[in-house]
Protein backbone atom coordinates (compact mmCIF):
# COMPACT_ATOMS: atom_id res chain seq x y z
CA UNK A 1 0.00 0.00 0.00
CA UNK A 2 1.77 3.15 -0.68
CA UNK A 3 -0.22 6.56 0.00
CA UNK A 4 -0.12 9.00 -2.70
CA UNK A 5 -0.47 12.86 -2.02
CA UNK A 6 -0.47 16.21 -4.30
CA UNK A 7 2.61 17.46 -2.13
CA UNK A 8 4.68 14.20 -1.53
CA UNK A 9 4.16 12.29 -4.99
CA UNK A 10 2.33 14.95 -7.24
CA UNK A 11 3.94 17.99 -6.74
CA UNK A 12 7.92 16.50 -7.16
CA UNK A 13 7.30 15.54 -10.65
CA UNK A 14 7.18 19.24 -11.36
CA UNK A 15 10.69 19.52 -12.68
CA UNK A 16 10.42 16.72 -15.14
CA UNK A 17 7.68 18.00 -16.73
CA UNK A 18 8.71 21.48 -16.94
CA UNK A 19 12.03 20.02 -18.82
CA UNK A 20 9.66 18.30 -21.47
CA UNK A 21 7.54 21.45 -21.86
CA UNK A 22 10.08 23.16 -22.49
CA UNK A 23 12.11 20.99 -24.97
CA UNK A 24 8.85 21.36 -26.75
CA UNK A 25 7.71 24.63 -26.28
CA UNK A 26 11.05 26.17 -26.44
CA UNK A 27 9.76 28.76 -24.15
CA UNK A 28 10.09 29.67 -19.90
CA UNK A 29 7.23 31.01 -19.74
CA UNK A 30 4.74 28.73 -21.66
CA UNK A 31 6.60 25.59 -19.95
CA UNK A 32 5.98 27.30 -16.96
CA UNK A 33 1.75 27.27 -17.50
CA UNK A 34 2.02 23.89 -18.80
CA UNK A 35 3.27 22.18 -16.11
CA UNK A 36 0.91 24.22 -13.93
CA UNK A 37 -2.24 23.27 -16.26
CA UNK A 38 -0.72 19.31 -15.71
CA UNK A 39 -0.39 18.93 -12.15
CA UNK A 40 -4.07 20.54 -12.04
CA UNK A 41 -5.21 18.36 -14.24
CA UNK A 42 -3.32 15.12 -12.22
CA UNK A 43 -4.90 16.93 -9.16
CA UNK A 44 -8.77 16.56 -10.87
CA UNK A 45 -8.62 13.42 -11.00
CA UNK A 46 -7.38 12.70 -7.33
CA UNK A 47 -10.10 10.10 -7.00
CA UNK A 48 -8.62 8.05 -10.09
CA UNK A 49 -5.72 8.04 -8.45
CA UNK A 50 -5.73 4.65 -7.28
CA UNK A 51 -7.12 3.21 -10.60
CA UNK A 52 -4.07 4.97 -12.67
CA UNK A 53 -2.04 2.09 -13.06
CA UNK A 54 1.34 4.96 -13.13
CA UNK A 55 0.55 8.55 -12.18
CA UNK A 56 4.13 9.85 -13.15
CA UNK A 57 3.56 8.39 -16.88
CA UNK A 58 0.38 9.87 -16.99
CA UNK A 59 1.45 13.10 -15.65
CA UNK A 60 4.13 12.66 -18.40
CA UNK A 61 1.77 12.25 -20.97
CA UNK A 62 -0.67 14.70 -20.27
CA UNK A 63 2.05 17.28 -19.82
CA UNK A 64 3.45 16.78 -23.11
CA UNK A 65 -0.07 17.07 -24.95
CA UNK A 66 -0.52 20.47 -23.26
CA UNK A 67 2.72 21.74 -24.63
CA UNK A 68 1.98 20.04 -28.23
CA UNK A 69 -1.39 22.00 -27.72
CA UNK A 70 0.04 25.16 -27.13
CA UNK A 71 2.61 24.75 -29.94
CA UNK A 72 -0.40 23.85 -32.31
CA UNK A 73 -2.44 27.30 -30.59
CA UNK A 74 0.41 29.13 -31.38
CA UNK A 75 0.85 27.88 -35.04
CA UNK A 76 4.50 27.46 -34.72
CA UNK A 77 7.18 24.83 -34.75
CA UNK A 78 10.13 26.79 -34.10
CA UNK A 79 12.48 27.93 -31.28
CA UNK A 80 11.33 31.75 -29.84
CA UNK A 81 14.13 33.68 -28.62
CA UNK A 82 13.98 33.88 -25.26
CA UNK A 83 15.85 30.43 -24.95
CA UNK A 84 18.39 30.81 -27.21
CA UNK A 85 19.09 33.88 -25.24
CA UNK A 86 18.98 32.06 -21.97
CA UNK A 87 21.80 29.53 -23.54
CA UNK A 88 24.00 32.95 -24.99
CA UNK A 89 24.05 33.95 -20.71
CA UNK A 90 24.72 30.69 -19.46
CA UNK A 91 27.64 30.13 -21.61
CA UNK A 92 28.60 33.44 -20.87
CA UNK A 93 28.27 33.02 -17.41
CA UNK A 94 30.38 29.82 -17.71
CA UNK A 95 33.20 31.68 -19.24
CA UNK A 96 33.58 29.47 -21.47
CA UNK A 97 35.47 29.73 -24.96
CA UNK A 98 34.30 31.02 -28.40
CA UNK A 99 34.22 28.05 -29.84
CA UNK A 100 32.60 25.89 -26.87
CA UNK A 101 29.88 28.44 -27.00
CA UNK A 102 29.13 27.56 -30.41
CA UNK A 103 28.94 24.32 -30.38
CA UNK A 104 26.73 24.37 -27.01
CA UNK A 105 24.62 25.96 -29.46
CA UNK A 106 24.98 23.63 -31.99
CA UNK A 107 24.15 20.94 -29.67
CA UNK A 108 20.63 22.26 -28.71
CA UNK A 109 19.92 23.55 -32.14
CA UNK A 110 20.63 19.70 -33.27
CA UNK A 111 18.36 18.58 -30.32
CA UNK A 112 15.52 21.02 -30.76
CA UNK A 113 15.51 20.48 -34.71
CA UNK A 114 14.38 17.09 -34.03
CA UNK A 115 10.71 16.19 -34.75
CA UNK A 116 8.82 16.79 -31.66
CA UNK A 117 8.74 12.97 -30.80
CA UNK A 118 12.23 12.22 -31.47
CA UNK A 119 13.33 15.25 -29.39
CA UNK A 120 10.76 14.11 -26.37
CA UNK A 121 12.32 10.37 -26.28
CA UNK A 122 15.79 11.73 -26.04
CA UNK A 123 15.15 14.05 -23.42
CA UNK A 124 13.14 11.01 -21.30
CA UNK A 125 16.06 8.63 -22.10
CA UNK A 126 19.13 10.93 -22.10
CA UNK A 127 18.01 13.69 -19.55
CA UNK A 128 15.70 11.83 -17.39
CA UNK A 129 17.39 8.56 -17.88
CA UNK A 130 13.86 7.37 -18.53
CA UNK A 131 13.76 2.97 -19.34
CA UNK A 132 12.22 2.18 -22.63
CA UNK A 133 9.45 0.51 -20.86
CA UNK A 134 8.65 3.27 -19.28
CA UNK A 135 8.63 5.89 -22.80
CA UNK A 136 6.22 3.23 -24.60
CA UNK A 137 3.85 3.63 -21.84
CA UNK A 138 3.83 7.46 -21.98
CA UNK A 139 3.79 7.69 -25.99
CA UNK A 140 1.44 4.76 -26.07
CA UNK A 141 4.22 3.21 -28.55
CA UNK A 142 5.78 -0.25 -28.73
CA UNK A 143 9.70 -0.23 -27.00
CA UNK A 144 10.65 -1.08 -30.56
CA UNK A 145 9.24 1.97 -31.95
CA UNK A 146 11.01 3.92 -29.14
CA UNK A 147 14.47 2.56 -30.03
CA UNK A 148 14.13 3.11 -33.82
CA UNK A 149 13.13 6.79 -32.89
CA UNK A 150 15.86 7.49 -30.67
CA UNK A 151 18.11 5.51 -33.07
CA UNK A 152 17.21 8.25 -35.58
CA UNK A 153 17.52 11.22 -33.33
CA UNK A 154 20.88 10.05 -31.85
CA UNK A 155 22.25 9.42 -35.83
CA UNK A 156 20.92 12.88 -36.61
CA UNK A 157 22.84 14.65 -33.88
CA UNK A 158 26.09 12.64 -34.35
CA UNK A 159 26.01 13.06 -38.26
CA UNK A 160 25.66 16.88 -37.15
CA UNK A 161 28.21 16.64 -34.61
CA UNK A 162 30.66 15.23 -37.08
CA UNK A 163 29.87 17.28 -39.41
CA UNK A 164 30.96 20.49 -37.49
CA UNK A 165 33.98 18.78 -37.02
CA UNK B 1 45.60 5.33 -21.85
CA UNK B 2 43.37 2.40 -24.01
CA UNK B 3 39.86 4.35 -24.93
CA UNK B 4 38.55 0.79 -26.81
CA UNK B 5 36.37 0.08 -24.24
CA UNK B 6 34.67 3.98 -24.20
CA UNK B 7 34.75 3.35 -28.04
CA UNK B 8 32.89 0.59 -28.17
CA UNK B 9 30.44 1.91 -25.53
CA UNK B 10 29.62 5.35 -27.32
CA UNK B 11 29.40 2.63 -30.86
CA UNK B 12 26.24 0.49 -29.13
CA UNK B 13 25.15 4.00 -27.56
CA UNK B 14 24.41 5.22 -31.07
CA UNK B 15 22.88 1.93 -32.10
CA UNK B 16 20.66 2.18 -28.89
CA UNK B 17 22.10 -0.86 -27.47
CA UNK B 18 24.01 0.44 -24.15
CA UNK B 19 21.55 0.06 -20.70
CA UNK B 20 21.26 3.25 -18.56
CA UNK B 21 24.50 2.00 -16.41
CA UNK B 22 26.35 2.19 -19.23
CA UNK B 23 25.16 5.56 -20.36
CA UNK B 24 25.90 6.52 -17.01
CA UNK B 25 29.65 5.63 -17.82
CA UNK B 26 29.60 7.47 -20.68
CA UNK B 27 28.12 10.56 -19.23
CA UNK B 28 31.04 10.17 -16.28
CA UNK B 29 33.99 9.30 -18.74
CA UNK B 30 32.89 12.90 -21.14
CA UNK B 31 32.42 15.30 -17.85
CA UNK B 32 36.04 14.81 -17.16
CA UNK B 33 38.33 17.31 -19.42
CA UNK B 34 41.01 14.75 -20.81
CA UNK B 35 39.18 13.36 -23.71
CA UNK B 36 40.85 12.21 -26.70
CA UNK B 37 40.63 14.13 -29.91
CA UNK B 38 39.07 11.47 -32.00
CA UNK B 39 35.73 11.56 -28.70
CA UNK B 40 36.00 15.47 -29.00
CA UNK B 41 33.30 15.87 -31.26
CA UNK B 42 30.91 13.97 -28.67
CA UNK B 43 31.98 15.79 -25.65
CA UNK B 44 29.54 18.34 -25.86
CA UNK B 45 26.62 16.66 -26.41
CA UNK B 46 26.65 14.45 -23.13
CA UNK B 47 28.03 17.65 -21.40
CA UNK B 48 24.61 19.63 -22.56
CA UNK B 49 22.38 17.28 -21.64
CA UNK B 50 24.14 17.16 -18.16
CA UNK B 51 22.90 21.08 -18.24
CA UNK B 52 19.44 19.95 -18.93
CA UNK B 53 18.85 18.11 -16.89
CA UNK B 54 19.36 21.14 -13.92
CA UNK B 55 17.29 22.92 -15.35
CA UNK B 56 14.32 23.41 -12.96
CA UNK B 57 11.14 25.68 -12.13
CA UNK B 58 11.55 29.00 -10.79
CA UNK B 59 11.50 29.52 -7.31
CA UNK B 60 8.29 30.09 -5.63
CA UNK B 61 6.37 27.87 -8.21
CA UNK B 62 5.59 24.65 -5.69
CA UNK B 63 3.86 27.49 -3.10
CA UNK B 64 2.09 29.06 -5.85
CA UNK B 65 1.04 25.58 -7.22
CA UNK B 66 -0.29 24.57 -3.70
CA UNK B 67 -2.28 27.67 -2.92
CA UNK B 68 -3.98 27.02 -6.38
CA UNK B 69 -4.94 23.42 -5.56
CA UNK B 70 -6.39 24.65 -2.00
CA UNK B 71 -8.48 27.09 -4.13
CA UNK B 72 -9.48 24.05 -5.85
CA UNK B 73 -10.33 21.93 -3.20
CA UNK B 74 -13.99 21.72 -2.01
CA UNK B 75 -14.88 22.32 1.53
CA UNK B 76 -16.37 19.07 2.14
CA UNK B 77 -12.08 17.59 1.51
CA UNK B 78 -11.35 20.19 3.95
CA UNK B 79 -10.43 22.93 1.65
CA UNK B 80 -7.13 21.84 1.42
CA UNK B 81 -4.74 19.43 -0.38
CA UNK B 82 -3.22 18.40 2.83
CA UNK B 83 -5.86 16.40 3.70
CA UNK B 84 -5.97 14.26 0.12
CA UNK B 85 -4.20 10.92 0.46
CA UNK B 86 -5.15 8.37 -1.65
CA UNK B 87 -4.07 4.73 -0.59
CA UNK B 88 -2.98 3.58 -4.01
CA UNK B 89 -1.56 -0.76 -4.04
CA UNK B 90 1.07 -0.84 -6.04
CA UNK B 91 0.56 -3.22 -8.62
CA UNK B 92 3.39 -6.11 -9.52
CA UNK B 93 2.84 -7.83 -12.97
CA UNK B 94 2.03 -10.82 -10.64
CA UNK B 95 -0.93 -8.68 -8.82
CA UNK B 96 -1.60 -7.91 -12.79
CA UNK B 97 -2.14 -12.04 -13.22
CA UNK B 98 -3.98 -12.70 -10.48
CA UNK B 99 -6.90 -13.27 -11.75
CA UNK B 100 -5.80 -15.15 -14.82
CA UNK B 101 -4.22 -17.47 -12.53
CA UNK B 102 -7.86 -17.97 -10.37
CA UNK B 103 -9.28 -18.64 -13.72
CA UNK B 104 -6.83 -21.34 -14.50
CA UNK B 105 -7.53 -22.84 -11.04
CA UNK B 106 -11.17 -22.81 -11.82
CA UNK B 107 -10.76 -24.37 -15.11
CA UNK B 108 -8.66 -27.13 -13.74
CA UNK B 109 -10.71 -27.77 -11.15
CA UNK B 110 -13.66 -28.15 -13.73
CA UNK B 111 -11.67 -30.10 -15.79
CA UNK B 112 -10.54 -32.79 -13.22
CA UNK B 113 -14.42 -32.88 -11.70
CA UNK B 114 -15.20 -33.55 -15.48
CA UNK B 115 -12.93 -35.97 -15.73
CA UNK B 116 -14.05 -37.73 -12.99
CA UNK B 117 -17.50 -37.81 -13.78
CA UNK B 118 -16.56 -38.83 -17.11
CA UNK B 119 -14.43 -41.66 -16.29
CA UNK B 120 -17.12 -42.66 -13.51
CA UNK B 121 -20.09 -42.60 -16.65
CA UNK B 122 -17.87 -44.75 -18.47
CA UNK B 123 -16.89 -47.53 -15.21
CA UNK B 124 -20.85 -47.91 -15.24
CA UNK B 125 -21.38 -48.33 -19.00
CA UNK B 126 -19.10 -51.04 -18.94
CA UNK B 127 -20.35 -52.45 -15.94
CA UNK B 128 -23.88 -52.45 -17.81
CA UNK B 129 -23.02 -54.50 -20.50
CA UNK B 130 -22.63 -57.82 -19.35
CA UNK B 131 -26.03 -57.21 -17.91
CA UNK B 132 -27.14 -56.44 -21.08
CA UNK B 133 -25.55 -59.98 -22.19
CA UNK B 134 -27.75 -61.55 -19.83
CA UNK B 135 -30.27 -59.94 -21.08
CA UNK B 136 -29.91 -61.61 -24.36
CA UNK B 137 -29.38 -65.23 -22.83
CA UNK B 138 -32.58 -64.88 -20.89
CA UNK B 139 -34.57 -63.47 -24.28
CA UNK B 140 -32.92 -66.58 -26.23
CA UNK B 141 -33.85 -68.87 -23.50
CA UNK B 142 -37.39 -67.25 -23.83
CA UNK B 143 -37.32 -68.28 -27.24
CA UNK B 144 -35.94 -71.56 -27.07
CA UNK B 145 -38.74 -72.82 -24.82
CA UNK B 146 -41.70 -73.40 -27.51
CA UNK B 147 -40.46 -75.88 -29.34
CA UNK B 148 -38.02 -79.03 -28.91
CA UNK B 149 -36.36 -77.94 -32.03
CA UNK B 150 -35.31 -74.88 -30.90
CA UNK B 151 -34.08 -76.44 -27.48
CA UNK B 152 -31.61 -78.42 -29.35
CA UNK B 153 -30.81 -75.54 -31.58
CA UNK B 154 -29.79 -73.73 -28.67
CA UNK B 155 -27.44 -76.09 -27.29
CA UNK B 156 -25.66 -75.66 -30.39
CA UNK B 157 -25.44 -71.55 -29.95
CA UNK B 158 -22.47 -70.06 -28.69
CA UNK B 159 -22.95 -66.94 -26.25
CA UNK B 160 -20.84 -65.23 -28.82
CA UNK B 161 -22.80 -66.17 -31.80
CA UNK B 162 -26.31 -65.07 -29.92
CA UNK B 163 -24.83 -61.68 -29.42
CA UNK B 164 -23.95 -61.69 -33.22
CA UNK B 165 -27.51 -63.00 -34.03
CA UNK B 166 -29.51 -60.41 -31.55
CA UNK B 167 -27.45 -57.62 -32.77
CA UNK B 168 -28.14 -58.27 -36.69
Amino acid sequence: MENISFRTTVLPLGDKLYRLALRITLNRAEAEDVVQDTLLKVWEHRNEWEQINNLEAFAIATCRNRALDVLKRAGRKTAPLDVVDNRQQTADNGQQSLEAREQLSLVRRLMDGLPEVQRAIMLMRDIEGQTYQEIAQVLDISETQVKVYLHRARTKVKKGLEIKD
Amino acid sequence: MDYKYIEQLLERYWECQTTLEEEAILRTFFRQEDVPASLLPYRQLFIEEDEMADEHLPEGFADRMLRLVDEKTSPLEGGSEEGYVCKARRMTVIHRLRPFYRAAGLIAIMLTIGNAAYQSFIDEDSEATPVAESVVDDSLQHITIGSPEQQSAKLDIQPADTLDAFTR
